[in-house]
Protein backbone atom coordinates (compact mmCIF):
# COMPACT_ATOMS: atom_id res chain seq x y z
CA UNK A 1 0.00 0.00 0.00
CA UNK A 2 1.66 3.83 -0.43
CA UNK A 3 2.97 5.52 2.23
CA UNK A 4 3.68 8.47 3.00
CA UNK A 5 6.50 9.84 0.11
CA UNK A 6 9.46 11.70 1.09
CA UNK A 7 8.43 14.92 -0.40
CA UNK A 8 4.83 15.02 1.60
CA UNK A 9 7.04 14.17 4.54
CA UNK A 10 9.29 17.26 3.62
CA UNK A 11 6.53 19.18 2.91
CA UNK A 12 4.72 18.85 6.03
CA UNK A 13 5.35 21.37 8.85
CA UNK A 14 5.09 21.32 12.24
CA UNK A 15 6.84 19.41 14.91
CA UNK A 16 7.80 16.19 13.54
CA UNK A 17 8.95 13.24 15.53
CA UNK A 18 11.46 11.52 14.59
CA UNK A 19 12.99 9.68 11.70
CA UNK A 20 13.04 6.48 13.40
CA UNK A 21 9.62 7.03 15.27
CA UNK A 22 8.02 7.88 11.87
CA UNK A 23 9.13 4.71 10.36
CA UNK A 24 7.82 2.61 13.09
CA UNK A 25 4.27 4.41 13.67
CA UNK A 26 3.94 3.93 10.10
CA UNK A 27 4.47 0.12 10.09
CA UNK A 28 1.83 0.24 12.55
CA UNK A 29 -0.31 2.23 10.69
CA UNK A 30 0.05 -0.30 7.52
CA UNK A 31 -0.21 -3.46 10.33
CA UNK A 32 -3.19 -1.80 11.46
CA UNK A 33 -5.03 -1.64 8.04
CA UNK A 34 -3.75 -5.02 7.03
CA UNK A 35 -5.56 -6.94 9.79
CA UNK A 36 -8.70 -4.55 9.88
CA UNK A 37 -10.10 -6.62 7.05
CA UNK A 38 -9.51 -9.79 8.75
CA UNK A 39 -11.06 -8.59 11.91
CA UNK A 40 -13.93 -7.84 9.53
CA UNK A 41 -14.07 -10.68 8.21
CA UNK A 42 -14.18 -12.40 11.64
CA UNK A 43 -17.02 -10.82 12.82
CA UNK A 44 -19.07 -10.98 9.44
CA UNK A 45 -18.33 -14.85 9.65
CA UNK A 46 -19.49 -15.32 12.98
CA UNK A 47 -22.94 -13.01 12.50
CA UNK A 48 -23.72 -14.72 9.57
CA UNK A 49 -23.57 -18.07 10.59
CA UNK A 50 -24.88 -16.73 13.79
CA UNK A 51 -28.29 -15.57 11.87
CA UNK A 52 -28.43 -17.95 9.30
CA UNK A 53 -28.23 -21.17 11.71
CA UNK A 54 -26.21 -22.89 8.95
CA UNK A 55 -25.78 -26.34 10.22
CA UNK A 56 -21.53 -26.92 11.59
CA UNK A 57 -21.46 -29.78 9.04
CA UNK A 58 -22.03 -27.56 6.31
CA UNK A 59 -19.67 -24.51 7.74
CA UNK A 60 -18.41 -24.04 11.18
CA UNK A 61 -18.78 -21.55 13.46
CA UNK A 62 -15.11 -19.45 13.70
CA UNK A 63 -15.50 -20.74 17.48
CA UNK A 64 -15.73 -24.43 16.51
CA UNK A 65 -12.34 -24.00 14.07
CA UNK A 66 -10.61 -22.01 17.01
CA UNK A 67 -11.76 -25.61 18.99
CA UNK A 68 -10.26 -27.56 16.42
CA UNK A 69 -7.10 -26.00 16.12
CA UNK A 70 -7.02 -26.14 19.60
CA UNK A 71 -7.43 -29.81 19.70
CA UNK A 72 -5.08 -30.69 17.33
CA UNK A 73 -2.29 -28.25 18.47
CA UNK A 74 -2.61 -30.03 21.25
CA UNK A 75 -2.80 -33.72 20.28
CA UNK A 76 0.52 -32.57 18.26
CA UNK A 77 -1.44 -33.35 14.82
CA UNK A 78 -1.34 -30.17 13.80
CA UNK A 79 2.81 -29.98 13.75
CA UNK A 80 2.70 -32.93 12.32
CA UNK A 81 0.94 -32.51 9.27
CA UNK A 82 2.63 -28.85 9.19
CA UNK A 83 5.77 -30.16 9.58
CA UNK A 84 5.32 -32.83 7.37
CA UNK A 85 4.43 -29.82 4.29
CA UNK A 86 6.87 -27.61 4.90
CA UNK A 87 9.61 -30.07 5.03
CA UNK A 88 8.89 -31.31 1.61
CA UNK A 89 8.22 -28.02 0.09
CA UNK A 90 11.70 -27.10 1.81
CA UNK A 91 13.54 -30.10 0.54
CA UNK A 92 11.96 -29.66 -2.75
CA UNK A 93 12.70 -25.78 -3.01
CA UNK A 94 16.07 -26.35 -1.81
CA UNK A 95 16.96 -29.50 -4.57
CA UNK A 96 15.52 -27.06 -7.13
CA UNK A 97 17.70 -23.94 -6.69
CA UNK A 98 20.43 -25.91 -6.06
CA UNK A 99 20.07 -27.90 -9.63
CA UNK A 100 18.67 -25.64 -11.02
CA UNK A 101 20.30 -22.28 -11.16
CA UNK A 102 24.02 -23.14 -12.26
CA UNK A 103 21.96 -25.65 -14.68
CA UNK A 104 20.16 -22.53 -15.94
CA UNK A 105 23.06 -20.13 -15.16
CA UNK A 106 25.19 -22.87 -17.85
CA UNK A 107 22.52 -23.15 -20.94
CA UNK A 108 22.15 -19.18 -20.39
CA UNK A 109 25.79 -18.98 -21.12
CA UNK A 110 25.68 -20.70 -24.17
CA UNK A 111 23.71 -19.29 -27.17
CA UNK A 112 23.33 -22.66 -28.96
CA UNK A 113 22.36 -24.66 -25.94
CA UNK A 114 19.70 -21.66 -24.91
CA UNK A 115 18.58 -21.91 -28.39
CA UNK A 116 18.26 -25.66 -28.46
CA UNK A 117 16.34 -26.02 -24.95
CA UNK A 118 13.83 -22.95 -24.69
CA UNK A 119 11.23 -24.54 -26.27
CA UNK A 120 11.73 -27.67 -24.45
CA UNK A 121 12.22 -25.96 -21.13
CA UNK A 122 8.91 -23.82 -22.03
CA UNK A 123 7.45 -26.76 -22.58
CA UNK A 124 8.76 -28.15 -19.25
CA UNK A 125 7.64 -25.33 -17.59
CA UNK A 126 3.80 -25.42 -18.63
CA UNK A 127 3.25 -28.75 -17.73
CA UNK A 128 5.35 -28.55 -14.60
CA UNK A 129 4.05 -29.45 -10.87
CA UNK A 130 1.05 -31.05 -11.02
CA UNK A 131 0.74 -32.85 -14.61
CA UNK A 132 3.49 -34.72 -13.16
CA UNK A 133 1.52 -36.74 -10.27
CA UNK A 134 0.35 -39.72 -12.10
CA UNK A 135 3.71 -40.14 -13.65
CA UNK A 136 5.46 -39.44 -10.14
CA UNK A 137 3.62 -41.88 -8.47
CA UNK A 138 4.30 -44.46 -11.14
CA UNK A 139 7.94 -43.84 -10.85
CA UNK A 140 8.45 -43.51 -7.38
CA UNK A 141 5.54 -44.86 -5.84
CA UNK A 142 3.18 -43.05 -3.42
CA UNK A 143 4.70 -41.72 -0.80
CA UNK A 144 7.70 -38.52 0.52
CA UNK A 145 9.77 -39.18 -2.75
CA UNK A 146 6.54 -38.35 -5.29
CA UNK A 147 5.90 -35.33 -3.36
CA UNK A 148 8.88 -34.03 -3.41
CA UNK A 149 9.96 -34.76 -6.59
CA UNK A 150 6.86 -32.57 -7.52
CA UNK A 151 7.48 -29.72 -5.59
CA UNK A 152 11.26 -29.71 -6.97
CA UNK A 153 9.98 -30.44 -10.31
CA UNK A 154 7.65 -26.99 -10.72
CA UNK A 155 10.75 -25.18 -9.13
CA UNK A 156 12.92 -26.51 -11.50
CA UNK A 157 11.70 -26.09 -14.38
CA UNK A 158 10.75 -22.21 -13.55
CA UNK A 159 13.78 -21.55 -12.40
CA UNK A 160 16.07 -23.18 -14.87
CA UNK A 161 13.89 -21.34 -17.36
CA UNK A 162 13.66 -18.26 -16.14
CA UNK A 163 17.66 -18.25 -15.41
CA UNK A 164 18.83 -19.03 -18.89
CA UNK A 165 16.24 -16.23 -19.68
CA UNK A 166 18.22 -13.52 -17.28
CA UNK A 167 21.53 -14.49 -18.42
CA UNK A 168 20.33 -14.32 -21.94
CA UNK A 169 19.11 -10.30 -20.99
CA UNK A 170 22.74 -9.17 -19.41
CA UNK A 171 23.78 -6.55 -21.77
CA UNK A 172 26.49 -7.90 -23.62
CA UNK A 173 28.71 -4.84 -23.09
CA UNK A 174 28.72 -6.15 -19.42
CA UNK A 175 30.01 -9.48 -20.83
CA UNK A 176 32.10 -8.30 -22.90
CA UNK A 177 33.92 -5.42 -20.24
CA UNK A 178 34.49 -8.79 -18.23
CA UNK A 179 35.96 -11.27 -20.59
CA UNK A 180 38.67 -8.49 -21.61
CA UNK A 181 39.66 -7.95 -18.31
CA UNK A 182 40.19 -11.55 -18.43
CA UNK A 183 37.87 -12.94 -16.04
CA UNK A 184 38.20 -16.86 -15.41
CA UNK A 185 34.86 -18.56 -16.59
CA UNK A 186 34.40 -19.89 -12.86
CA UNK A 187 34.49 -16.57 -11.44
CA UNK A 188 32.45 -15.00 -14.79
CA UNK A 189 29.41 -17.61 -13.83
CA UNK A 190 29.48 -16.45 -9.87
CA UNK A 191 30.37 -12.67 -10.69
CA UNK A 192 28.83 -11.32 -13.69
CA UNK A 193 26.12 -13.94 -14.33
CA UNK A 194 24.55 -15.03 -11.38
CA UNK A 195 23.83 -11.60 -10.22
CA UNK A 196 22.91 -10.53 -13.51
CA UNK A 197 20.25 -13.14 -13.21
CA UNK A 198 19.17 -12.70 -10.42
CA UNK A 199 16.04 -10.71 -10.42
CA UNK A 200 14.86 -13.52 -13.55
CA UNK A 201 15.59 -16.02 -11.13
CA UNK A 202 14.08 -14.84 -8.07
CA UNK A 203 11.30 -14.06 -10.45
CA UNK A 204 11.72 -17.86 -11.70
CA UNK A 205 11.41 -18.98 -7.71
CA UNK A 206 8.32 -17.00 -7.07
CA UNK A 207 6.45 -18.98 -10.25
CA UNK A 208 8.18 -22.07 -9.37
CA UNK A 209 7.02 -22.05 -5.62
CA UNK A 210 3.88 -21.34 -6.61
CA UNK A 211 3.21 -23.70 -8.86
CA UNK A 212 4.89 -26.19 -6.46
CA UNK A 213 3.00 -25.56 -3.30
CA UNK A 214 -0.23 -26.36 -5.02
CA UNK A 215 1.35 -29.47 -6.92
CA UNK A 216 2.52 -30.36 -2.59
CA UNK A 217 -1.61 -29.79 -1.79
CA UNK A 218 -2.67 -31.70 -4.50
CA UNK A 219 -0.08 -34.84 -4.23
CA UNK A 220 -0.27 -34.51 -0.55
CA UNK A 221 -4.45 -35.27 -1.08
CA UNK A 222 -3.76 -38.02 -3.77
CA UNK A 223 -0.04 -39.54 -2.79
CA UNK A 224 0.65 -39.43 0.89
CA UNK A 225 -0.75 -39.95 4.55
CA UNK A 226 0.45 -37.09 6.07
CA UNK A 227 0.80 -33.47 5.50
CA UNK A 228 -2.02 -30.42 5.07
CA UNK A 229 -3.08 -31.55 1.90
CA UNK A 230 -3.60 -35.16 3.29
CA UNK A 231 -5.27 -33.79 6.41
CA UNK A 232 -7.75 -31.46 5.09
CA UNK A 233 -9.07 -34.83 2.28
CA UNK A 234 -9.10 -36.59 5.39
CA UNK A 235 -11.54 -34.37 7.26
CA UNK A 236 -13.44 -33.86 4.08
CA UNK A 237 -14.52 -37.88 4.84
CA UNK A 238 -15.93 -36.99 8.16
CA UNK A 239 -17.42 -33.85 7.56
CA UNK A 240 -15.07 -32.15 9.29
CA UNK A 241 -15.75 -28.65 7.46
CA UNK A 242 -14.00 -27.32 11.03
CA UNK A 243 -10.50 -29.28 10.56
CA UNK A 244 -10.40 -28.42 7.06
CA UNK A 245 -10.75 -24.58 7.51
CA UNK A 246 -8.01 -24.85 9.73
CA UNK A 247 -6.14 -26.75 7.20
CA UNK A 248 -7.06 -24.13 4.61
CA UNK A 249 -6.09 -21.09 7.03
CA UNK A 250 -3.15 -22.63 7.35
CA UNK A 251 -1.98 -23.54 3.98
CA UNK A 252 -2.99 -19.61 3.06
CA UNK A 253 -0.94 -18.15 6.10
CA UNK A 254 2.15 -19.98 5.14
CA UNK A 255 2.01 -18.92 1.40
CA UNK A 256 1.51 -15.71 2.26
CA UNK A 257 4.05 -15.08 4.47
CA UNK A 258 6.38 -17.02 2.20
CA UNK A 259 5.28 -14.76 -0.61
CA UNK A 260 5.17 -11.58 0.53
CA UNK A 261 7.66 -11.84 3.31
CA UNK A 262 10.04 -13.52 1.92
CA UNK A 263 9.78 -13.66 -2.26
CA UNK A 264 8.34 -9.94 -3.11
CA UNK A 265 11.06 -8.26 -1.22
CA UNK A 266 13.85 -10.85 -2.11
CA UNK A 267 12.49 -9.69 -5.69
CA UNK A 268 12.34 -5.87 -5.15
CA UNK A 269 15.75 -6.04 -3.66
CA UNK A 270 17.53 -8.19 -6.51
CA UNK A 271 15.68 -6.17 -9.08
CA UNK A 272 16.53 -2.82 -7.09
CA UNK A 273 20.23 -4.06 -7.28
CA UNK A 274 21.21 -5.77 -9.99
CA UNK A 275 18.31 -5.26 -12.16
CA UNK A 276 18.86 -3.24 -15.63
CA UNK A 277 15.81 -2.54 -16.93
CA UNK A 278 12.92 -4.72 -16.82
CA UNK A 279 10.28 -3.86 -14.04
CA UNK A 280 9.08 -7.48 -13.26
CA UNK A 281 5.32 -7.35 -11.99
CA UNK B 1 3.71 -21.64 -36.17
CA UNK B 2 7.12 -23.79 -37.61
CA UNK B 3 8.91 -21.77 -35.29
CA UNK B 4 7.02 -22.62 -32.39
CA UNK B 5 7.24 -26.04 -32.80
CA UNK B 6 10.05 -26.88 -34.84
CA UNK B 7 12.88 -26.79 -32.10
CA UNK B 8 11.13 -29.59 -30.94
CA UNK B 9 12.23 -32.03 -33.66
CA UNK B 10 15.36 -32.88 -31.80
CA UNK B 11 14.17 -33.33 -28.42
CA UNK B 12 11.96 -36.17 -29.93
CA UNK B 13 14.83 -37.44 -31.58
CA UNK B 14 16.94 -37.86 -28.55
CA UNK B 15 13.61 -38.89 -26.61
CA UNK B 16 13.83 -41.63 -29.40
CA UNK B 17 17.08 -42.73 -28.94
CA UNK B 18 16.84 -43.16 -24.90
CA UNK B 19 13.81 -45.22 -25.12
CA UNK B 20 15.46 -47.17 -27.84
CA UNK B 21 18.19 -47.95 -26.05
CA UNK B 22 16.01 -48.83 -22.54
CA UNK B 23 17.79 -46.66 -20.55
CA UNK B 24 14.89 -46.69 -18.67
CA UNK B 25 12.77 -50.15 -17.95
CA UNK B 26 10.44 -50.11 -20.73
CA UNK B 27 7.20 -50.46 -18.30
CA UNK B 28 8.12 -47.04 -16.95
CA UNK B 29 9.59 -45.26 -20.05
CA UNK B 30 8.11 -45.40 -23.33
CA UNK B 31 9.07 -44.10 -26.57
CA UNK B 32 7.51 -41.51 -29.24
CA UNK B 33 6.59 -44.38 -31.54
CA UNK B 34 4.41 -46.39 -28.57
CA UNK B 35 2.96 -42.56 -27.60
CA UNK B 36 1.92 -41.97 -30.81
CA UNK B 37 0.28 -45.40 -31.87
CA UNK B 38 -1.46 -45.18 -28.11
CA UNK B 39 -2.51 -41.53 -29.21
CA UNK B 40 -4.19 -42.71 -32.56
CA UNK B 41 -5.49 -45.47 -31.08
CA UNK B 42 -7.40 -43.66 -28.24
CA UNK B 43 -8.74 -40.98 -31.04
CA UNK B 44 -9.75 -43.91 -32.77
CA UNK B 45 -11.15 -44.75 -30.04
CA UNK B 46 -12.92 -41.74 -29.52
CA UNK B 47 -11.77 -41.77 -26.00
CA UNK B 48 -8.88 -38.93 -26.28
CA UNK B 49 -11.49 -36.62 -28.11
CA UNK B 50 -14.33 -37.67 -25.37
CA UNK B 51 -12.16 -36.67 -21.95
CA UNK B 52 -10.67 -33.67 -24.09
CA UNK B 53 -14.07 -32.14 -24.60
CA UNK B 54 -15.24 -32.80 -20.76
CA UNK B 55 -11.82 -30.92 -19.34
CA UNK B 56 -12.16 -28.40 -22.28
CA UNK B 57 -15.78 -27.86 -20.88
CA UNK B 58 -15.33 -27.49 -17.48
CA UNK B 59 -12.40 -25.85 -18.09
CA UNK B 60 -13.78 -22.95 -20.27
CA UNK B 61 -17.27 -22.80 -18.02
CA UNK B 62 -15.13 -21.98 -15.10
CA UNK B 63 -12.61 -19.40 -16.82
CA UNK B 64 -15.56 -17.70 -18.23
CA UNK B 65 -17.54 -17.76 -14.70
CA UNK B 66 -14.03 -16.23 -13.56
CA UNK B 67 -13.71 -13.52 -16.20
CA UNK B 68 -17.18 -12.12 -15.45
CA UNK B 69 -16.99 -12.29 -12.01
CA UNK B 70 -13.22 -10.85 -12.03
CA UNK B 71 -12.75 -8.14 -14.65
CA UNK B 72 -15.77 -6.59 -13.18
CA UNK B 73 -14.95 -7.08 -9.87
CA UNK B 74 -11.48 -6.24 -9.98
CA UNK B 75 -11.99 -3.19 -11.71
CA UNK B 76 -14.71 -2.12 -9.22
CA UNK B 77 -12.52 -2.77 -6.07
CA UNK B 78 -9.27 -0.63 -7.93
CA UNK B 79 -11.49 2.24 -8.49
CA UNK B 80 -12.79 2.83 -5.06
CA UNK B 81 -10.15 3.26 -2.10
CA UNK B 82 -11.58 2.17 0.39
CA UNK B 83 -12.46 -1.08 -1.20
CA UNK B 84 -9.21 -1.36 -2.07
CA UNK B 85 -8.06 -0.80 1.08
CA UNK B 86 -10.16 -2.90 2.74
CA UNK B 87 -10.16 -5.94 0.13
CA UNK B 88 -6.61 -5.81 -0.74
CA UNK B 89 -4.91 -8.28 2.13
CA UNK B 90 -8.06 -10.40 1.73
CA UNK B 91 -7.69 -10.96 -1.74
CA UNK B 92 -4.02 -11.44 -0.98
CA UNK B 93 -4.94 -13.74 1.55
CA UNK B 94 -7.40 -15.90 -0.42
CA UNK B 95 -4.99 -15.73 -3.12
CA UNK B 96 -2.53 -17.54 -1.08
CA UNK B 97 -4.85 -20.43 0.15
CA UNK B 98 -4.04 -22.78 -2.91
CA UNK B 99 -7.04 -23.59 -5.09
CA UNK B 100 -6.72 -26.73 -4.62
CA UNK B 101 -7.18 -27.13 -0.83
CA UNK B 102 -10.30 -25.36 -1.49
CA UNK B 103 -11.76 -28.85 -2.65
CA UNK B 104 -12.44 -30.71 0.24
CA UNK B 105 -14.36 -28.20 1.49
CA UNK B 106 -16.11 -27.54 -1.79
CA UNK B 107 -17.08 -31.62 -1.78
CA UNK B 108 -18.83 -30.99 1.38
CA UNK B 109 -20.90 -28.75 -0.39
CA UNK B 110 -21.32 -29.56 -3.58
CA UNK B 111 -20.34 -33.63 -3.50
CA UNK B 112 -18.19 -35.29 -6.31
CA UNK B 113 -19.86 -33.05 -9.25
CA UNK B 114 -19.36 -30.63 -11.85
CA UNK B 115 -20.34 -27.82 -10.04
CA UNK B 116 -17.26 -28.69 -7.28
CA UNK B 117 -14.63 -28.53 -10.11
CA UNK B 118 -16.16 -25.41 -11.37
CA UNK B 119 -16.10 -23.48 -8.17
CA UNK B 120 -12.79 -24.60 -7.62
CA UNK B 121 -11.44 -23.00 -11.12
CA UNK B 122 -13.35 -20.36 -10.84
CA UNK B 123 -12.01 -19.16 -7.51
CA UNK B 124 -8.48 -20.00 -9.15
CA UNK B 125 -9.21 -17.48 -11.67
CA UNK B 126 -10.63 -14.86 -9.92
CA UNK B 127 -8.35 -13.69 -7.11
CA UNK B 128 -5.09 -13.79 -9.30
CA UNK B 129 -7.35 -11.24 -12.04
CA UNK B 130 -8.39 -9.24 -9.45
CA UNK B 131 -4.93 -8.51 -7.88
CA UNK B 132 -3.39 -8.27 -11.24
CA UNK B 133 -6.34 -5.92 -12.33
CA UNK B 134 -5.93 -3.58 -8.79
CA UNK B 135 -2.23 -3.00 -8.96
CA UNK B 136 -2.41 -2.72 -12.74
CA UNK B 137 -4.93 0.52 -12.12
CA UNK B 138 -2.76 1.67 -9.65
CA UNK B 139 0.34 1.96 -11.68
CA UNK B 140 -1.61 3.60 -14.53
CA UNK B 141 0.32 7.25 -14.31
CA UNK B 142 -2.06 9.92 -11.89
CA UNK B 143 -0.45 12.51 -15.27
CA UNK B 144 -2.23 10.75 -17.60
CA UNK B 145 -5.67 10.74 -15.41
CA UNK B 146 -4.64 14.29 -14.78
CA UNK B 147 -4.14 15.48 -18.15
CA UNK B 148 -7.41 13.61 -19.67
CA UNK B 149 -9.63 15.81 -16.61
CA UNK B 150 -7.68 18.71 -17.57
CA UNK B 151 -9.39 18.42 -21.68
CA UNK B 152 -12.89 18.09 -19.73
CA UNK B 153 -13.21 14.18 -19.57
CA UNK B 154 -15.43 13.27 -17.24
CA UNK B 155 -15.23 10.02 -14.22
CA UNK B 156 -16.74 7.74 -16.77
CA UNK B 157 -14.65 9.08 -19.98
CA UNK B 158 -11.06 8.42 -17.89
CA UNK B 159 -12.66 5.11 -16.86
CA UNK B 160 -12.57 3.99 -20.48
CA UNK B 161 -10.50 5.98 -22.28
CA UNK B 162 -7.26 5.91 -19.75
CA UNK B 163 -8.08 3.23 -16.87
CA UNK B 164 -9.02 0.90 -18.64
CA UNK B 165 -6.50 0.33 -21.59
CA UNK B 166 -3.91 1.14 -18.83
CA UNK B 167 -4.81 -1.60 -17.23
CA UNK B 168 -5.56 -3.82 -19.93
CA UNK B 169 -1.58 -5.38 -19.56
CA UNK B 170 -2.54 -6.24 -15.94
CA UNK B 171 -5.94 -7.86 -17.22
CA UNK B 172 -3.69 -9.95 -19.57
CA UNK B 173 -0.80 -11.05 -17.16
CA UNK B 174 -4.08 -12.04 -14.53
CA UNK B 175 -5.81 -14.10 -17.42
CA UNK B 176 -2.49 -15.47 -18.01
CA UNK B 177 -1.91 -16.51 -14.47
CA UNK B 178 -4.88 -17.49 -13.67
CA UNK B 179 -5.39 -19.83 -16.57
CA UNK B 180 -1.73 -21.35 -15.77
CA UNK B 181 -2.92 -22.13 -12.07
CA UNK B 182 -6.69 -23.05 -13.58
CA UNK B 183 -5.89 -25.57 -15.68
CA UNK B 184 -3.59 -27.39 -13.13
CA UNK B 185 -6.58 -27.35 -10.70
CA UNK B 186 -8.11 -29.13 -12.93
CA UNK B 187 -6.28 -31.72 -13.63
CA UNK B 188 -6.22 -32.26 -9.76
CA UNK B 189 -9.48 -32.12 -9.42
CA UNK B 190 -10.07 -34.73 -12.22
CA UNK B 191 -7.68 -36.92 -10.42
CA UNK B 192 -9.49 -36.59 -7.29
CA UNK B 193 -13.04 -35.99 -8.22
CA UNK B 194 -12.81 -37.46 -11.77
CA UNK B 195 -14.62 -39.91 -13.73
CA UNK B 196 -13.61 -38.14 -16.74
CA UNK B 197 -11.11 -35.73 -18.54
CA UNK B 198 -7.41 -36.05 -19.21
CA UNK B 199 -6.40 -36.14 -15.43
CA UNK B 200 -8.61 -39.08 -14.91
CA UNK B 201 -7.24 -40.52 -17.75
CA UNK B 202 -3.70 -39.90 -17.22
CA UNK B 203 -4.35 -41.30 -13.30
CA UNK B 204 -6.40 -44.10 -14.70
CA UNK B 205 -3.72 -45.23 -17.22
CA UNK B 206 -1.10 -44.81 -13.95
CA UNK B 207 -3.55 -47.09 -11.66
CA UNK B 208 -3.80 -49.97 -14.15
CA UNK B 209 0.09 -49.34 -14.89
CA UNK B 210 0.08 -48.36 -18.51
CA UNK B 211 2.73 -45.71 -18.58
CA UNK B 212 1.91 -44.91 -21.76
CA UNK B 213 -1.32 -43.54 -21.31
CA UNK B 214 -0.07 -41.16 -18.71
CA UNK B 215 2.66 -39.81 -21.52
CA UNK B 216 -0.03 -39.45 -23.81
CA UNK B 217 -2.06 -37.10 -21.41
CA UNK B 218 0.70 -35.47 -20.17
CA UNK B 219 2.09 -34.44 -24.16
CA UNK B 220 -1.42 -33.59 -25.02
CA UNK B 221 -1.63 -31.44 -21.80
CA UNK B 222 1.70 -30.08 -22.73
CA UNK B 223 1.15 -29.18 -26.06
CA UNK B 224 -2.43 -27.38 -25.57
CA UNK B 225 -0.68 -25.04 -22.90
CA UNK B 226 2.16 -24.55 -24.83
CA UNK B 227 0.63 -23.93 -27.78
CA UNK B 228 -2.11 -21.37 -25.70
CA UNK B 229 0.55 -19.55 -24.07
CA UNK B 230 2.92 -18.93 -26.48
CA UNK B 231 0.57 -18.51 -29.65
CA UNK B 232 -2.14 -16.60 -27.76
CA UNK B 233 -1.48 -15.36 -24.27
CA UNK B 234 1.78 -13.85 -24.56
CA UNK B 235 1.43 -12.43 -27.81
CA UNK B 236 -1.87 -11.03 -26.05
CA UNK B 237 -0.14 -9.75 -22.92
CA UNK B 238 2.95 -8.56 -25.41
CA UNK B 239 0.96 -6.82 -27.41
CA UNK B 240 -1.63 -4.97 -24.94
CA UNK B 241 2.12 -3.91 -23.32
CA UNK B 242 3.23 -2.42 -26.11
CA UNK B 243 0.24 -0.82 -27.36
CA UNK B 244 -0.78 0.59 -23.38
CA UNK B 245 1.75 -0.23 -21.49
CA UNK B 246 4.03 1.97 -19.99
CA UNK B 247 6.04 -0.58 -17.71
CA UNK B 248 8.11 -3.28 -19.68
CA UNK B 249 7.51 -6.97 -17.52
CA UNK B 250 10.34 -9.35 -18.44
CA UNK B 251 9.05 -12.67 -20.28
CA UNK B 252 8.20 -15.29 -17.56
CA UNK B 253 7.98 -18.42 -18.42
CA UNK B 254 5.05 -19.79 -17.35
Amino acid sequence: MPGLTSTEDALSSGIRPSRRGRNLSRRLGAAFWFAVPFVALAITWAVVVEVTGVEARTFPQITDVVRAFGEMWTSGEYLRHTGASLRRVVLGALIGILTAVPFGILLGSSRWASVFFAPLLRFSVALAGIAWIPLATLWLGFGERAVIFIVWNATFFALTYNAMLGVQRIPTQLLQAARSMGTSRPRMFVEVMLPGALPSIVTGLRVGLGYGWRGLVAAEIIATSAGLGYSIFLAQKFFRTDIIIVGMITIGLLWLVTDRALLAPLERRTVERWGMKAVIS
Amino acid sequence: MVRTFGPFVPVVLVWWVIAEAEVFPPDLFVGPGTVLAEFRELIAKGILPAYLSDSFTRLWTGVLFGLLIGIPAGFIVAMSRWARRLTWPLLLFFQAIADIAWLPIVIVWFGFSLTAVTFVIVYTIVFPLMISIVSGVEEVPKDLVQAARSLGAGRFRVFTDVIVPGALPAVATGIRTGLGYGWRALIAAEIIVGTSGIGFMMFDARRAGVVTGVFVGMIVLGILWYALDALILAPFERGTIERWGMVRTAEVGR
